[in-house]
């Protein structure tokens, strides 16, 4: 126990009076998920939250052009800016980049509409043997009706998508409903006083959006913070991966390894120490990097972290995550020769598992191909483990598959490293 | 097993993986109890590869080596408690102080509280470094580096300790305290094994000799006979007669 506790008292030590390695063990990782958290708040709000801007130019003063608006106000996906230009100067607009996307509905676009659902009722009746259809006003069937729809080059897909569901499911409740209202004039279904009885249609079919879990369902979206937060922290763990190899090789280059291995008892109390020591170092990043995710980010204007209610889950998280980037640590500073192989390889390796783990970008925007690979990455496993308790409430049960692969990696990397050093030595 | 022996090595052979050619060839030589023994030879002769094997670090192939009459093979933790080494790097760790890296070697050989804390203070006053034990490693000079590497190596009290290059880049002061106290440890009834290319310095300091080139002892004794009986004057005329001119490295 002394050697392993003295070997803990050096190391922190050692890291303690390390002030570079402090800055890039504690410093480093709250700036990058600040700034990550930052920088990526609107790409997240496009898929979760952000209103897209659209000019509205309603030149109808009819049922067409007020439904349209309303449609568009209800479907809470655009921030429309409403007025009356010609389409020279909001063609103009748009090219000055006021402007990403514009709707202008003609003057009389109601009237149109309704003529032109007024003839086909007409031609429908006839053909069905009503002889009479004098009470359906007749008008020119040559009048086009054309709804303008103006898009910037840099338009998303998914907008231009929104824009036209929104237009064609406005449009079709209007012909709906003028296509009724004519087949009840028709049959002359008015009551005595002469009112027609003409009910807005109603939706037969309500869509309800029911969370999974109990939170507050705003909180539980996948935000900028929710994503970034527990994705840098696993970044920042397993960037330990450099000190701690870099501590294994100048032990080995300047005879230190050399002496404790001269040294009574077991090499492996040694190493015990020195991953206990490294594993405190990434439980105290990990707290202070959820810390600025709960108190530091919603000072700038972000949402505030929401971390579940399973502490001892996200000690488990922690844990085996930490474990798992210091076995990965001792792995390189055991196969590497020198610092800088080691610390180019360690910090390029990390880069690579963090952009296959999804700490850069969601898995779920991933290509399909790359899905398999992201299922190797340690910092996926860690990743999921923290999405799990922070957006689905998860529970210790449900992170312990996640929690086992870090184990075994981490298992699997000190006994790699064991063996090679071994196989060196003798 | 020779009572008065404190290490005994029979037919050591150590041929390293991927070599045809044995580092350390069916060697065999006895260190007496209380002796300086000094292992001389050119790079590359095997020097380190037998200290390496005698210290645990590595395995020999074949042969059987015995410490203070244990066995290396069936004892080596025991072997390891007696044992003090003092490598030819400065192996401690530069931002902690001396007393730092000193407490915590001496908690790896179990040493603990008030009788840590009184083997560090004695050591540090012989080498002359008592006022700096607050200090950083990192702000000593060479010499210092070099005195305080030699108290880690010492401070657990061995029965054998290994020295491998000792005085290497030191001024003369250094060098100087440095062999007055290998030979006050050596009076106290520590065995010192020494490796140096200094072969002055091997021939004022070391009772025994052993010369080693291409894995072969080529000749051993006490420095001054070994010189008679070659009819040379200094020891380092002997080395070069008997392991010749020509360039290793």
């Amino acid at each position: 126990m002394l050697r392993l506790y003295s070997t803990i008292q050096k190391e922190i030590l050692i890291l303690l009076r390390d002030r570079g390695g402090l800055i890039i063990m504690f410093i480093m990782p709250m700036a990058m998920i600040t700034l990550m958290a930052l920088i990526q708040d609107a790409p997240f709000r496009d898929y979760q939250e952000m209103r897209i801007p659209l000019l509205l130019v309603n030149n109808d003063n009819g049922n067409l052009g007020s439904t349209i608006d309303l449609g568009l106000n209800e479907s809470k996906i655009f921030e429309i800016t409403k007025l009356h230009l010609d389409q020279d100067i909001v063609k103009q607009k748009m090219k000055s980049g006021d402007y990403d996307i514009a709707i202008i509905i003609p003057e009389g676009a109601s009237k149109i509409l309704n003529s032109k659902v007024s003839n086909f009722v007409t031609k429908k009746l006839n053909e069905a043997g009503f002889s009479d259809t004098s009470s359906i006003t007749k008008t020119d069937l040559t009048q086009e009706l054309n709804l303008e729809i103006l898009f910037s080059p840099e338009t998303k897909k998914s907008f231009k998508a929104s824009i036209l569901s929104t237009l064609k499911q406005a449009t079709s409740k209007i012909e709906t409903q003028t296509l009724l209202e004519l087949f009840n004039k028709e049959l002359k279904q008015e009551d005595k006083s002469g009112k027609r009885k003409s009910e807005p249609m109603k939706d037969f079919v309500n869509f309800q959006e029911i969370n999974t879990v109990e939170t507050p369902a705003e909180a539980l979206k996948l935000n900028s913070v929710q994503h970034n937060v527990p994705a840098w922290t696993i970044f920042g763990m397993f960037f330990i991966v450099i000190s701690m190899s870099g501590s294994i090789i100048k032990e080995r280059d300047d005879g230190s390894y050399t002496r404790i291995l001269t040294m009574p008892g077991l090499y492996i109390t040694v190493l015990a120490g020195k991953i206990a020591a490294y594993l405190l170092i990434c439980l105290i990043q990990c707290v202070l990097m959820l810390m600025v995710g709960i108190y530091i980010l919603p000072q700038f204007g972000l949402p505030q972290l929401v971390i579940g209610n399973s502490i001892p889950a996200i000690s488990i998280v922690a844990i085996t995550a930490g474990l798992a980037a210091t076995g990965y640590g001792v792995f390189v500073g055991s196969i590497f020769k020198t610092h800088q192989q080691a610390s180019t390889f360690g910090a390029i390796s990390v880069v690579i598992l963090a952009a296959l783990g999804g700490i850069w970008v969601p898995v779920f925007v991933m290509p399909e191909s790359l899905k398999i690979a992201v299922e190797f990455s340690p910092l996926y496993w860690g990743l999921s483990a923290f999405h799990k308790l922070f957006l689905n409430e998860g529970t210790v049960q449900s992170i312990l598959p996640y929690a086992f692969k870090l184990l075994l990696f981490f298992i699997f990397t000190l006994s790699f490293a064991f063996l090679y050093t071994k196989n060196n030595r003798s | 097993m020779n009572a008065t022996a404190a290490i005994e090595v029979k037919n050591l052979l150590k041929t390293y993986k991927g070599s045809a050619i044995p580092a350390v060839n069916s060697i065999s030589f006895t260190v007496e109890k209380g002796s300086i023994f000094g292992l001389l030879g050119p790079n590359g002769a095997g020097k380190t590869t037998t200290i390496s094997i005698l210290c645990g670090l590595s395995k020999a192939s074949t042969g059987d080596v015995t410490l203070m009459g244990l066995s290396l093979k069936k004892q080596l933790n025991e072997i390891k408690q007696l044992i003090g080494v003092v490598p030819q790097e400065i192996a401690l760790y530069p931002t902690l102080t001396a007393f730092e890296n000193l407490r915590y070697i001496g908690n790896m050989y179990g040493l603990k509280g008030d009788n840590l804390r009184k083997k560090i203070k004695e050591n540090l006053e012989l080498v002359g470094l008592s006022e700096f034990a607050e200090k950083q490693i990192i702000t000593f000079s060479g010499g210092m580096k070099r005195r305080i590497n030699l108290v880690a190596g010492i401070l657990h009290e061995p029965k054998i300790l290994f020295l491998d290059e000792p005085t290497v880049g030191v001024d003369v002061q250094s060098r100087n305290l440095i062999t007055e106290h290998l030979h006050l440890l050596n009076n106290a009834g520590c065995t010192i094994i020494y490796t140096s290319h200094l072969m002055e310095e091997a021939e004022n300091l070391c009772t025994s000799i052993a010369i080693i080139d291409h894995g072969k002892i080529i000749a051993t004794g006490e420095p001054k006979k070994l010189i008679q009986e070659h009819s040379k004057s200094t020891l380092e005329q002997l080395f070069l007669k008997l392991t010749g001119k020509k360039l290793r490295d």
